[in-house]
Parts: C-alpha cells; structure tokens; sequence
C-alpha cells in the first residue's frame, strides 16, 4: 500500500514536511512570522465585502489556499479519472484521515471515516441502532435519550429510524440561559431516569459537544461518565462545531461515536466530517453501497459510488493553513473564544443586556440577550429581525427565541423579560467593527421604537 | 446567468449550421483531458465540458461568498430548475416524480431501502424475491445483499448470454427468471428445517437499461411489460449510462423508479444524477437515507436537502443543457454520431484483429464491446486488471477489459474492450489502441507471463 506519508501535490508550501501527520498537534517552528492581517484578508477575499460576517457556525468559512488545493484535485481527476481513481483517490483519503487522526487523538486511524456532514453520520449511527432492534434484542420500554435542542435533523433521524421500529425518546430540557455545568448534570440525569422507567434500558445517549441554537457547550465527559455508570448502552456525540473550535480527544471522552463537520471550523469546502466509531468492528454500515461493503466503515465511506471527494483531500492543506497562525489551530481557538467573550461582552453591555452562558460554556459562538423591547415573541419574530438585519443591514447573525419558564429565573433587563438573542461567532476573517455594526442596528431599531413584528416581513 | 434561461432550456434551440460548435471549440473545451491519453472509457467517468465547469465555479464562489443568503434564496429555486428541465428530458409527468442525487448508487439505496422496510413490517413476505440481471453492476448486488437479503428477501439473478445475437437471447432469460421466481421459493426458512413451499412473489425486478460490464443495451420496455403482465409488484431500472446515449421515456418505459447519471454522458461534473419516481402509493415510502428537516416532505425534497453540502453539480443541469444545444441534433445528434463513430471504430478494431463485437450494433449506445486476440491470453478478471493497467501505463490508452469466461479453445475470444465514443474523441484515440495492441501480440505478451 502506498504510504500515506506520500506528498504528491504542489500546493504545500513549507516542503516536504508537511506530510508528517504531526503538524496537527506541533505548531511547526518556522523562520517564517505568523500570517499578517492583510494576508488573512487575501485569504477570505471572496467572502461578500460589506457584510458582518457573525454566522460562521451555520455554513462555515474557507480560505483561498485551500480552495486552491481542492481545485487542484479536482483537476487531477479530470485530467484523467481512471488513474485517480486507480492510483491517487485511496492514499490521499488516507493521509486525511490519518490527518484528522491525530487532531482528535483517535487510537487508530482504522476508528476514523470521512463522511458529507454530521447529517450523515446520525444516519449511520441510528440505522445501526434500528438494525440492533430489526434482531429483537430490545424492549418495548427502552429509550433513546437526547437535549431537547438538538439539531432538527437529529431528531428526524430518529423519527425515521427509532420511532418505527418502537424506540421512544426522552427529550433533556437544556436549560437557558445557563449559569454552570451542574445545572446541565442535573438535568442530563433526570433524563436517565427517565429513560429507564419501567425496565427499560437505554439503548442510545445523544449528546451535542456544542449545541447549536441555543449554542452551549456541554461537560461531556461528565455527562458520558455518568451513562457509563447508568448502564447506557451506547453514546453517541454530536459534536459538529467542535473541530477548530476546542479540543477534541475522542479517547478522554469516551463516546462509542464521535462526529465533527471539518467545514465549520477548520476552514475546509464543503463539506466533509469526521465519524469516530470506537468499536472499529463492521457493525457501522455507510447507507449507499457500493463494492466496498462489509470492508469497515472507513473503506465503504471513501467510495460511495461516482462523486467529487476533492474536499475529502484537503486536510493536509488545512494544516498548512492552520500552522500559518501563531500557535496553529490551538492559538486560533483560543484568540476566536477571547475574541467572541469580549465582543459578547461589549454588546450586552451596550444593550443592557446578559450573555447565555457564562464565557466558559462557550467556545468561538457566544449568545448575546437582545433588549426585551425589541419584542421577540416566537420564532416567527426572530427570522424576522435575521432578514432584516441581513437585507436592511448586510449582517448575518441567526437570531433565537427562548420562551420563559415563568419562574424567578427568567432574565430580565431594565424593560422587561428577555426572550430573544443573537448567536454571534469569531473567526479569524472577523474584525472589531463587525460587532459594532450589530451593537448600532440593534440600538438604531430601539431609537426608532421598532418591535420584530413590525419589521417587514422577507 | 438567468437571463438565458428563459424559454430554451426545455426545446432544442433551432440553430443554423454557421453557429454550431466547431471542432476547435470542442477541443478546447475538453482542453483539461490529459492530451496524452486515448480516452476510451467514457462510461466510467463520463467527462465535463470546461464551460460546465465555470458553471459550476459560479455556484461554489456565489455560495462561499455569502452561504445564509445562498441557502434561503437561491438553492431551492435553482434546484427546481434543474429538476424541470429533467422532468422534460424524460418525459415524466410531473417535476415531483424527479429527485436530483448524487449518483446511480444513492438513488439504489433510496429503493432498497424502501423495499427494506417492506420486508422488514410484513409488507413483503420472508421469501419474497427480487429479481436481478446477472450483469447488474456490482455496487447494485452489494447493495441487495445490505437491504434485501439481509432483510430475509431472496435474490434471483438472471443470467444472461454473453456474446449476445439479438434482444430475444434476454427475453427468453428473463421470461424464465421470472417463472422460477413464481414458483417455490428459493429462499425459505432452510435455518428452521421448514422448507417454504407456498407461492412466493417477485416483488421487485431491477433492470439495467445499459449494462456496464459487459455493456448491452437492455430492451426494457419489454421486461417492463413482462414484469406488468407477471404481478411483479415494482420495478426499478437502473439506467446509470443511459441520459445521454440512449433514448429515455418515462411513459414509454412504464417502469415505477428510474435512475440515471448526468456525468456519464451529460456532460454534468461529478456529481448528479436524477431519481425517477412515478407518483403511486410505493413512492410516498421512499426515502433519502441521510435524513434532514425535511425529512416526509416527499423524496424529492428531502434529496433537496441531505445536509450541509456542495450542491453545485446538481445546480448546472441548464449548463449543460446549453452545451449540448451548442451541437447539431443536439443531444439527440450527439448521440447518434456518437453511435456511428463508435460502431465504425469497433467493426475496424475487429478486421484488424480478426475477432467480433460482443453484441449487434443496434444493441450499443455510445460503447460497444470489441473482441481482443485470444493470443492475449486473458483467462480470469486480473489478467483482464493486468492488460488495462499496462495499456494505460506503457501505451497511454485507457479502455476497460471484460473477462467472460474460460473459452471452449484456445482460438476463442476471452475478453472485450468496452470502448466508447464522445464528442471529444478522435479517430487517432482508436488507431492508438490498435496499434498497442498490435504491438502487445508482436512482442509476444500474454498476460499470464507478464
């Protein structure tokens, strides 16, 4: 088998060293001074000028270089697919995936897949959950057991793949705005308890890394130690945030699967992700087959029939990125988290308002409260004020209606309850004035007495 | 980019013959092909135009540039248009019918996986058969093997005669699969002693409309109407080859699902293909494995949306529709120069080499299976591997080899070359394959010395 340690593209630009897979995780001392601000500027170039660019955790963000390598592989198969597909498609996946690897502290590459997205890998996890019970090995009062805010196409997985084959599910409420770990703990718990009323077992814990709307992050470890002694049969992390935007060790957190978008945070195309199963057997199955069944998720998962795998490629060249930063990709987390808490911090303050979490329940996205009376009464209202900001503003920022629990929690600013805010995000492409942009419209709308429902409607 | 896509997109634009593509224009269209390489697999990778290609560039650089705005303003309303202007080119009475995917493969699953859960909730009976051509592509039998053996459904494979004289050599087959699919069950429940003896029913037929390996042009309007007349409850045909090289009717066809590739030989980039669903009952259960938010929103909008995503591919359906407008006939003279070429390129490789085509012309589309020299010495699936290899790495050809089996003699022909024919391709690309094989038998290559 080819070596994966292999470097046949032209696009690295600090030599033949690249290749080795520890770049991930050693900044690489370099004669070379960290990437300017300009350059920076060079690499997100084609992102729209004008716009408050505050939404990196929907849709992500990709520099030029390496869109460049992407580009380049995708001219490799042109040129002439059959021998790509024959000679360069498997090493190079490989060398990705031994990439990724090491930046999630997977004991084996042969634990490591590249799929699409997070979407996908729910897919993968819960067919194999609904096969387990196709085989009669589960009660009628076992659970599924999953926050109340995971992502929506979580929850249709499940609609599609438990609910038929009788599987329930307990819903945790994820309490917000959220003061500490514990508050999380403690409902996560109730939740367990919940899930093995009557005998029954729970057969499948979901749990965000970071949830997305409200966004959070949650003591995972905590909370997988605590299904381990519950008897919970297998757990499932979502974590589609959390590459590039904390630290991942896959092995310190203990889940049974682990998957991240790679396109999110850690500046490749769209789109790919890393699915980390830690029981490597061949029990995982990718849903469209092709002759690679049955050879192990990671094989199945490099070919799913004819498509473009160019972003699957580019993870070495991500590194090359990443390690143009000072401190590689762990000084660019740490700078969008202290970026993302002072820009936070600015904008409540100005509004009067509060933060969502306390600033080390966030990682680059923090939630900012919006004045209450900007009125945000549902969901309705806050897509609302998103278009208008977006259409009236050129500010992409997703807005969240969180109704009250009509208890003595409920937050409050000078003018009543607050029931709406703003997801705001750092990445390195992000300048000061992006913030300040928000912090004006939001003020603007207060001058002129403005209430979501009266903004126009897109 | 909008503004020309007004009414054309869904006729052949008249066009007078001053302003057809000429042979300069294709060539630099197809400028990103290795130069050095006789292209004669175009069924594999199929091949993408370099003014698709911009298209394509367009949608990736709209999207990163501003992705919120994208998604809730542009995405859906172009898909649509793409599907529209497929619903057109096959003939399908309604746009619900076509789902855009990612290729022949995806749109498997979503029909196996239905077919899964009807075993699975009784809908189907353990035992229930489906039916499948023996040289269905390989991905296709895994995937039964995943969703319906797996599930407790037995598989029928119908074997079909290879070199072939005329379509009746796979009626007759199919006729017969299909007797001994009604009859007692080829599954069972051999596990628990019990043999199954009731009437078992085929419930499923998948038909290659062009098999790949080797590659025939299937009749299946007619085991279309077999199927009908014999109570096979659906039938799926799995056309991944034929947008493009053969003609796709919907109505004609009559078959419940159909799936096709565009970046075989619609000049798509890789990669998209459409699911054809005709509307009933059994295409309300079908489903995209990945499922999103829009999961029961009906197959096509849920393909719409798998997760986030390069959806670009999908996006450039008008594009290529424009590029293929560019040629005379367009895709319908495509197509028939594309089959004459490569029937006449065949028939001159078979004199030079004293051997036969693997099927009759009117059987091929766009490739036609030619006959190599026994004296090559294929005899098994990796002398077949072997000899490509070395066509590609010493010669600079690249054309897939078929092994069919151990002959009565040595004289016999062991193995076919699947060449095709596309716009890009030249006279030259065929005499360079001659010649390497020429050469080949002059220096005395067999595969098994090598």
């Amino acid at each position: 088998m080819t070596s994966y340690m292999e470097n046949d593209t032209d696009t690295h630009r600090n030599g033949a060293a690249d290749s080795n897979h520890h770049t991930a995780k050693k900044p690489k001392l370099t004669t070379l001074l960290p990437i300017s601000e300009p350059l920076i500027h060079e690499e997100f170039s084609h992102h729209q000028p004008g716009v408050a660019r505050l939404n990196n955790g929907s849709f992500g963000s990709c520099p030029r270089s390496v869109l460049a390598a992407q580009s380049a592989w995708q001219l490799r198969f042109l040129q002439q697919p059959d021998d790509f597909f024959f000679n360069k498609l498997s090493p190079a996946i490989l060398r990705s995936r031994a990439a990724v690897r090491d930046i999630i502290n997977a004991e084996h590459v042969d634990h490591v897949s590249l799929v699409d997205n997070a979407t996908t890998a729910a897919a993968i996890v819960l067919q194999q959950l609904s096969r387990r019970a196709a085989l009669g090995h589960f009660n009628r009062n076992d659970t599924v057991v999953m926050f109340h805010c995971a992502y929506q196409a979580v929850k249709k997985s499940i609609e599609a793949y438990v609910t038929p084959i009788g599987g329930s599910v307990v819903e945790v409420q994820l309490p917000f705005p959220v003061r500490s770990d514990d508050e999380i703990v403690s409902e996560f718990k109730k939740g367990l308890e919940k899930g093995k009323l009557n005998g029954g077992k729970v057969r499948l814990a979901i749990i965000d890394h970071i949830t997305s709307m409200p966004s959070v992050v949650i003591p995972v470890r905590q909370l997988i130690k605590i299904c381990r002694e519950q008897g919970v049969e297998q757990i499932f992390v979502d974590g589609a945030h959390a590459i590039g935007s904390l630290r991942i060790d896959v092995k310190e957190i203990g889940a049974d699967f682990y998957v991240s978008n790679l396109y999110k945070w850690f500046f490749s195309p769209p789109s790919v992700a890393v699915l980390y199963c830690k029981d490597n057997s061949k029990n995982v199955h990718h849903p469209v087959v092709s002759q690679e069944y049955g050879k192990g998720l990671p094989v199945e998962s490099a070919w799913v029939g004819m498509r473009d795998y160019s972003s699957h490629l580019v993870v070495p060249s991500i590194l090359e990125f990443v390690n143009r930063f000072e401190g590689g990709i762990e000084g660019i987390m740490k700078r969008n988290h202290d970026g993302v808490v002072k820009m936070g911090t600015m904008l409540k303050e100005s509004w009067g308002t509060i933060l969502g979490s306390p600033p080390e329940m966030c990682a680059s996205m923090i939630m900012v409260g919006l004045p209450s009376r900007l009125c945000v009464m549902g969901d309705d209202d806050a897509l609302r004020l998103r278009s208008y900001l977006r259409v009236y503003h050129a500010i992409e920022v997703p807005v969240y209606y969180q109704a009250l629990r009509n208890d003595d929690r409920d937050p409050r600013d000078k003018d009543g309850f607050i029931t709406g805010y703003v997801r705001i995000s750092h990445q390195v492409y992000n300048t000061i004035d992006d913030y300040h942009r928000l912090k004006t419209a939001v003020n603007q709308l207060l001058e002129d007495g403005k209430v979501c429902s009266g903004l126009p409607k897109e | 980019m909008a503004d020309q896509h007004q009414n054309g997109d869904t006729h052949l634009s008249k066009r007078t013959k001053l302003s057809y593509i000429t042979d300069e224009e294709i060539e630099a269209e197809f400028s990103h092909h290795d130069p050095e390489v006789a292209r004669l697999n175009n069924g594999a990778f199929g091949c993408c135009p370099a003014s698709v290609l911009a298209a394509q560039r367009q949608w990736q650089l709209k999207n990163l540039r501003q992705p919120d705005h994208f998604y809730f303003n542009d995405l859906k309303s172009n898909l649509l248009r793409s599907r529209s202007i497929i619903k057109e080119l096959v003939n399908a009475e309604h746009v619900d019918e076509i789902s855009l995917v990612d290729n022949a493969s995806t749109a498997t699953a979503i029909v196996l996986q239905q077919a899964s859960w009807a075993f699975h909730d009784g809908t189907f009976g353990k035992g229930d058969a489906v039916l499948v051509l023996h040289h269905a592509y390989g991905a296709v039998k895994k995937a039964l093997e995943a969703y319906v053996a797996r599930a407790g459904g037995a598989i029928i494979e119908v074997p079909l005669p290879f070199p072939l004289t005329s379509e009746n050599d796979v009626v007759r087959e199919f006729r017969k699969a299909v007797e001994i699919g009604k009859s007692e069950s080829q599954g069972g429940d051999e596990e628990n002693g019990t043999a199954n003896r009731t009437r078992n029913r085929i419930r499923l037929a998948v038909i290659d409309h062009v098999t790949s390996m080797p590659s025939v042009v299937i009749p299946v309007k007619e085991l279309v109407s077999i199927c009908r007349e014999e109570g096979v409850d659906q039938v799926f045909v799995d056309a991944a080859h034929a947008i493009g090289c053969t003609r796709v009717d919907m109505q004609e066809i009559g078959a419940d699902f159909y799936t096709s590739n565009l970046h075989k030989w619609f000049f798509c980039p890789p990669s998209v293909a459409f699911l054809y669903a005709r509307r009933s009952s059994k295409s309300r259960d079908l489903h995209h494995p990945v499922v999103s938010h829009e999961y029961g929103n009906g197959i096509a909008v849920e393909s719409s949306w798998a997760g986030n995503r390069d959806y670009s591919a999908q996006l450039v359906v008008p594009a290529a529709v424009d590029f293929v407008n560019r040629f005379e006939g367009g895709i319908e003279g495509i197509r028939k120069r594309n089959h004459d070429v490569v029937v006449e390129m065949g028939n001159m490789l078979v004199e030079a080499w004293g051997t036969h085509l693997g099927c009759p012309p009117h059987m091929s589309a766009s490739m036609v299976m030619v006959g190599l020299p026994p004296s090559l010495g294929i005899s098994s699936d990796s002398d077949a591997l072997k000899l490509r290899t070395r066509l590609r790495d010493h010669f600079g050809v690249e054309v897939p080899i078929f092994f069919r089996g151990p002959a009565d003699d040595h004289r016999s022909v062991t193995a076919y070359a699947r060449i095709s024919r596309q716009v890009y391709n030249k006279v030259a690309d065929y005499y360079k394959f001659r010649d390497a094989v020429n050469q080949l038998l002059q220096d005395g290559f067999t595969s098994t010395a090598s």
